[in-house]
């Protein structure tokens, strides 16, 4: 038990709320009801330290601030960036793999693949299994400082993870697929803080009360019907304009997702003469919509009519539950255009 | 035709000396600041407005910015400018403002002004004026140093610069103190007609930067107020002015990598919806110098040709169009706030960060006009 574990132990308590420290070490069962109670007196961190440090074990002490550390993230789950994956192409037995049997194959091929690492799964209460992956390598010992989260549904291929890095995502993703039973872990091209929206979009489980079918009237036969006066007209238009914003997101809550990306590889159609518009190479530009509720905005927008038409770049965010879009023209000369999706790159992100 | 617009300046010019000479300067300068003010800003606005009246331009364009500008040329600023100054006007980013005239203000005084300046904040200090941050520095030391060479036309006063030291009060005393504001004032390529037409005790440095904390820039600008008998206001850069630095920035590629041309707009939903349209530079490129190649224009030599408000404005609409095929928003809908490349970014709050010292010039000299513009009437 060197030091290097016992300063170890300083910052992880460092970083832990006062409150949330001393709840998790009331319902602590290792500590008698004597030490539990010595506990609840004590007003500074370092102080709780000390006690802690002459009543038990520093290995017993990290175990327990491991699990707070998991139980801290799955209560506030809308930290850091969340990146969406979907398992692909399933075996046979892939529906029957259970909760014991995966935890096992998990953790010991996550072992096999990184020498030192740390790995901690826990079932949440909507059986989400949460894990917690402290990396190291072949010298270093597991940096608990920037752990990796990762949210798997079991029996879904659905996947969230958050602070990864380039180099630890193959391992991860070696590790799920097996122990998963499918053949490869696909980017599934949706991210964002709140890790409920992401999760809501790409399970499509937000409440999703699109009209199946419409009055057959638009602007122009209800201006047949009814006298042509203005005042109708504007009120038919203003009800066109919230149809279509209602077809395309629906009518109640939406997720709270905070942005869309769109990298654009067209052909340049801006402005009439020019020899730009006859170039062949496509017009290069990233476009990006950020809001604090990016679907509501869309809604907004096309309801006010500052959006003429809802264009399938838009629909398609909530349709496909992805926000990051490659769009290429299919070939030159068409004006059709395919959302050919490619692989945006992960970051490691801050905690 | 020019000859008579200047003679119609040569009037204002008489009527204002002959103002001044009459009311000579009074004792209460509260008094003062506020007829001498509305008399130059008349003259700057007639200044405006004449030359609409007579040139072929559209009033409304003239009263905002010049409808064409020299192309920016490579300024070789590093041969006039010293790097030390260079570097302390690029690194930052600067929080715009206006300044009327300063009456009676020398560039052979600074030592007495920064030893002024110096004292103006430890009194206010003292009266607990400004208490929030700088609540534990106790000395300050104020330095104006003229920045040689930041001028351009002949009219043009010397860039005059400000910077305050200080150290924490419980810091040690071999400490060295920290600069903890900067800001300058300067004048690039100022309408010649309007700076003319100035009584001469009478210096415009129009273009306010500073750095820093709000307290000391609120210090700074009511030390100017009481001594020059000046008058400090929000600069923000219009729409049009940020358009026009997308479209000069874009222009210089070919010689210096804008890296990006990044726009952002705000669309007035709510919530309200940030759209950021990044442009790859050489996309940038080719779309501006296809816009400056169309026909009407006849081609008198790449470097000289001036770039024209229209060609601007046809670049961003090219632009919003492409953006608007695409996803049936207008962009016009809400406010441009953002332009930046790799050659500096403007912020519609009137916030500047120039990070090329090679177009420096030119972008000075657009908001040096911005500022003389927004001067109150």
């Amino acid at each position: 038990m060197g030091d290097a574990t016992k300063r170890l132990l300083q910052r992880l308590i460092r970083r832990t709320r006062i409150q949330m420290l001393k709840t998790t070490l009331e319902k602590w069962d290792r500590l008698t009801l004597a030490q539990r109670q010595s506990m609840v007196f004590i007003q500074s961190k370092s102080a709780i330290t000390e006690k802690l440090l002459s009543i038990c074990e520093v290995l017993m002490l990290l175990v327990l601030l491991w699990f707070h550390c998991l139980l801290d993230v799955m209560d506030n789950p809308n930290q850091g960036m969340w990146y969406a994956f979907r398992l692909m192409d399933p075996e046979d037995d892939a529906h029957s793999v259970e909760l014991m049997q995966f935890k096992e194959q998990f953790k010991s091929l996550l072992h096999e693949l990184v020498r030192h690492v740390s790995v901690k799964i826990k079932k949440h209460a909507d059986e989400a299994i949460w894990i917690r992956i402290a990396w190291g390598d072949g010298f270093s010992q597991p940096n608990h400082l920037k752990p990796t989260y990762v949210v798997h549904y079991l029996q879904t291929p659905f996947v969230f993870v958050t602070s990864i890095t380039s180099k630890q995502k193959p391992l991860l993703s070696q590790a799920l697929t097996v122990s998963t039973r499918h053949q490869d872990l696909k980017n599934a091209n949706l991210s964002g803080r709140k890790l409920t929206a992401i999760r809501d979009l790409l399970m499509q489980q937000y409440p999703q009360v699109f009209p199946t079918n419409f009055p057959g009237h638009t602007a122009e036969n209800n201006q047949m019907e009814s006298n042509p006066r203005r005042v109708k007209e504007q009120a038919g238009l203003e009800a066109d304009r919230l149809r279509m914003a209602h077809k395309a997101f629906g009518d109640g809550m939406l997720p709270e997702l905070e942005s869309a990306v769109y990298e654009l590889e067209t052909k340049f159609n801006g402005h009439a003469n020019g020899t730009m518009t006859d170039r062949e190479q496509p017009f290069r530009c990233v476009v990006k919509f950020t809001s604090t509720n990016l679907l509501e905005s869309l809604r907004q927008c096309a309801s006010s009519g500052i959006v003429s038409t809802v264009t399938p770049l838009f629909s398609s965010i909530p349709r496909s539950g992805k926000n990051y879009f490659v769009i290429t023209n299919k070939s030159h000369g068409s004006s059709s255009k395919t959302s050919n999706i490619t692989e945006p790159q992960i970051l490691d992100s801050k905690d | 035709m020019f000859k008579f617009v200047s003679g119609f300046y040569c009037s204002i010019v008489n009527m204002e000396r002959g103002h001044s000479s009459g009311v000579k300067t009074p004792p209460t300068r509260g008094v003062v600041q506020k007829s001498k003010n509305k008399t130059y800003q008349q003259s700057y606005r007639s200044c405006l407005r004449a030359s609409s009246r007579f040139a072929l331009t559209p009033a409304l364009t003239a009263r905002r910015l010049n409808t064409s500008r020299r192309a920016p040329r490579l300024h070789n600023i590093t041969e006039k400018v010293r790097p030390e100054h260079l570097d302390i006007l690029m690194k930052t980013e600067w929080k715009l403002a206006y300044v009327t005239p300063l009456y009676q203000f020398r560039h052979t005084q600074l030592q007495s002004y920064s030893r002024q300046l110096s004292e103006f904040i430890a009194a206010e200090k003292q009266q607990g004026l400004a208490v929030e941050v700088e609540g534990l520095q106790s000395s300050f030391r104020v330095s104006f140093s003229v920045v040689p060479g930041m001028t351009e036309a002949d009219d043009d006063a010397e860039t005059v610069l400000i910077q305050i030291h200080s150290k924490p009060m419980f810091a040690r005393q071999d400490k060295p103190q920290k600069p903890v504001w900067s800001g300058w004032l300067t004048c690039i390529n100022g309408n010649p007609d309007y700076l003319q037409s100035l009584p001469q005790d009478f210096i415009c440095l129009p273009l306010f930067g500073s750095s820093g904390s709000e307290v000391l820039t609120r210090l700074v600008q009511s030390w100017f107020q009481q001594t020059f008998d000046c008058c400090f206001g929000c600069l923000e850069i219009s729409e049009t002015c940020l358009h026009w630095l997308a479209a000069l920035w874009t222009n210089c590629h070919s010689e210096s990598s804008i890296q990006r041309l990044k726009l952002i707009w705000t669309i007035p939903v709510k919530p309200v919806l940030q759209v950021t349209y990044t442009v790859n530079p050489q996309d940038a490129w080719d779309l501006w110098s296809d816009i400056r190649k169309e026909p009407g224009e006849e081609n008198e030599g790449e470097d000289g040709r001036s770039v024209d408000i229209e060609e601007v404005t046809r670049f961003i609409q090219g632009l919003k169009n492409h953006f608007y095929k695409h996803f049936k928003l207008d962009l016009s809908a809400g406010p441009l706030q953002q332009v930046s490349t790799a050659l500096g970014s403007a912020k519609y709050s009137g916030r500047i960060k120039i990070s090329s010292s090679r177009y420096m010039i030119t972008t000075l000299t657009l908001l040096t006009e911005g500022a003389l513009l927004k001067m109150p009437i």
